[in-house]
């Protein structure tokens, strides 16, 4: 039934995406005496794509952690689709810099994985051709049963973002998904990634370093200040979508990127 | 002489990795491999050959009385005279299949003594706070001193000799799946951790498989130390294994004879630590081809 070639039309239909909500957190590291985070909110409506960007050590994974309910806060709180987040969730899918795949498992069984921990091996076994689908989206069906030392790069963050979807999560939190990639599979990613998020319609959180890529996927930007880290700037990029390659060369763009980087200077030197 | 032998058994692995590498590339169908090959396995045969030849010139020379140091004819020779007898069934084969089953049994049981207790000082701050210094103080012992304990407890039968193989060569087990444990990487444990994994699940899916590597090398080590254990065990606890016809031939001066055993014994360990790498290779595929890996650290 689904054409792999069309673009959008192969994808299940999208699961309800869900509000976020953080109220006041704040975060210090009792052991070390450093404090992290200092009194961040933030509202995201369903489906809007936010980034947060700031210096090294402002604390915008630790934000995305205890986001996800990775960490605890030391105040506030986090919501996400109405209900405080006490710790790991089903709803949440998670990405993380590196693809993190297992080595001892064929693609498709570390697209399945989280299914396989949730709901026990017959699950996961149940979800093949679910993975399968997955895994054609994003062009590398082929390799369902390779294993990830022969994928490139770029593929294996493909087979991440498939185990990240796999439970069809409501919210995405990203930590530098494509940090390690080298820039053209980056801009190739980033395209698949805003592509995915717009079909899913899911509420997106990435942290990134990278103003482009910011200004390229977000509906809003969180400029982010450092020790202790604060939200120095909402910045709202009216931009239309799909975004293209080609757009990053507009004034419109150029000038998103100027308002985010005055805000980073400003930001960093406080 | 324990650890004479020990070495030996050490060394003969070695030989045999370069062996295969040799092998391997003069069997691959490129050309250049085929030609760098043949001079490997040339060479490895000619020193072989020298080392032999001049065994043989010293031994021929009447510098050292044969009895001795007996050639490397006298020791092919007795070698083959033993293989016969065995053929026929006599009493060195049993003496053979003993020590066989103290290396085998010692070996299992080091190998389940070592990866329990490695895991108790990978997985819990007790086994690695608590547990771990006794372990470290047990190992810097002279292991080889408590043969006389062993036969006091376990008698002059197999299971003292078991004991021993097992109490030499369990140790490196426990290092080595401890550091597997804990070599598994942040952001997988972060990934477990984000999917509501519980700790079990993280033990089975995550921690375990990625110590496999580690745990291996671990096993590898015993599988040498083990022969040794054994070895020790029947120089210091008769009974009527390989190491006690070593001894009785030593003391008759038919040192052709104690060679011949020798060669028996590293036969054997080299089967054992042959057969763990063979089980490495299929337990462990994913390590088979070099890292293609992206690592962003």
């Amino acid at each position: 039934m689904t054409t792999t070639l069309d673009r959008g039309a192969s994808t299940p239909p999208p699961p309800i995406s869900a509000a976020v909500s953080v109220d006041q957190l704040s975060k210090t590291f009792t052991s070390r005496g450093v404090h992290a985070l200092e009194n961040i909110s933030l509202e995201l409506d369903p489906g809007t794509f936010a980034s947060l960007i700031g210096p090294s050590g402002c604390g915008k994974s630790t934000l995305l952690k205890i986001m996800a309910g990775l960490l605890d806060a030391t105040e506030g709180t986090v919501e996400i689709g109405g209900s405080r987040v006490e710790g790991p969730r089903p709803d949440i899918g998670m990405m993380f810099q590196e693809a993190t795949l297992l080595p001892w498992r064929s693609t498709i069984e570390n697209v399945v994985l989280p299914l396989e921990i949730s709901h026990g091996r017959a699950a996961a076994k149940a979800a093949r051709p679910k993975a399968m689908e997955l895994l054609t989206t994003v062009g590398i069906g082929g390799f369902a049963d390779a294993y990830p030392e022969e994928l490139s790069g770029g593929m294996a963050q493909r087979a991440a973002i498939c185990r990240m979807l796999i439970t069809e999560p409501s919210v995405l939190f990203l930590d530098e998904p494509f940090g390690a990639l080298d820039e053209l599979t980056r801009e190739l990613m980033n395209d698949e990634l805003q592509r995915i998020c717009a079909s899913r319609d899911a509420t997106s959180v990435m942290v990134t370093h990278s103003i482009a890529e910011a200004v390229y996927l977000s509906d809003v930007i969180y400029v982010m200040s450092a020790r202790p880290g604060r939200i120095a700037a909402r910045i709202e990029v009216d931009l239309p979508r799909p975004r293209t390659v080609d757009m990053i060369t507009t004034p419109e763009f150029g000038q998103v990127m100027r308002e985010v980087r005055a805000h980073l200077d400003s930001g960093a030197m406080l | 002489m324990a650890v004479a032998q020990g070495t030996e058994n050490t060394a003969m692995p070695q030989t045999v990795v370069t062996e295969n590498a040799g092998s391997a590339v003069a069997a691959s169908p490129r050309r250049a491999g085929a030609r760098r090959g043949l001079p490997t396995a040339v060479n490895l045969a000619a020193f072989g050959v020298a080392v032999l030849a001049v065994w043989h010139l010293i031994a021929i020379s009447g510098l050292v009385p044969p009895i001795l140091f007996p050639g490397p004819v006298d020791v092919a020779q007795e070698t083959w005279r033993t293989v016969v007898g065995m053929a026929t069934g006599d009493h060195v084969l049993e003496s053979l299949w003993i020590t066989t089953s103290e290396i085998l049994l010692g070996f299992v049981l080091a190998i389940l003594v070592g990866f329990l207790l490695g895991c108790l000082v990978g997985e819990t701050k007790f086994g690695t706070n608590v547990v771990m210094p006794y372990l470290v103080a047990i190992n810097v012992m002279p292991k080889v001193a408590f043969a006389p304990v062993f036969v006091a407890w376990f008698g002059f039968g197999i299971s003292s000799k078991v004991v021993m193989a097992a109490f030499i060569a369990f140790f490196p087990i426990i290092v080595d799946t401890a550091a597997g444990l804990a070599s598994v990487e942040r952001n997988k444990l972060m990934l477990f951790q984000s999917l509501g994994a519980s700790r079990w699940q993280t033990l089975l899916k995550l921690k375990l498989p990625g110590a496999l590597p580690h745990i291996f090398a671990g096993v590898k080590t015993a599988a040498v130390l083990v022969v040794v254990g054994a070895v020790v065990g029947e120089y210091l606890g008769g009974g009527n294994g390989l190491g006690e016809l070593i001894k009785l031939s030593a003391s008759q001066l038919r040192l052709d004879r104690v060679f011949a055993m020798i060669i028996f014994l590293s036969v054997v360990g080299l089967l054992l630590y042959a057969l763990v790498g063979r089980i490495e290779r299929k337990v462990v595929f994913w390590r088979h081809s070099s890292h293609l890996e992206i690592n962003g650290s």
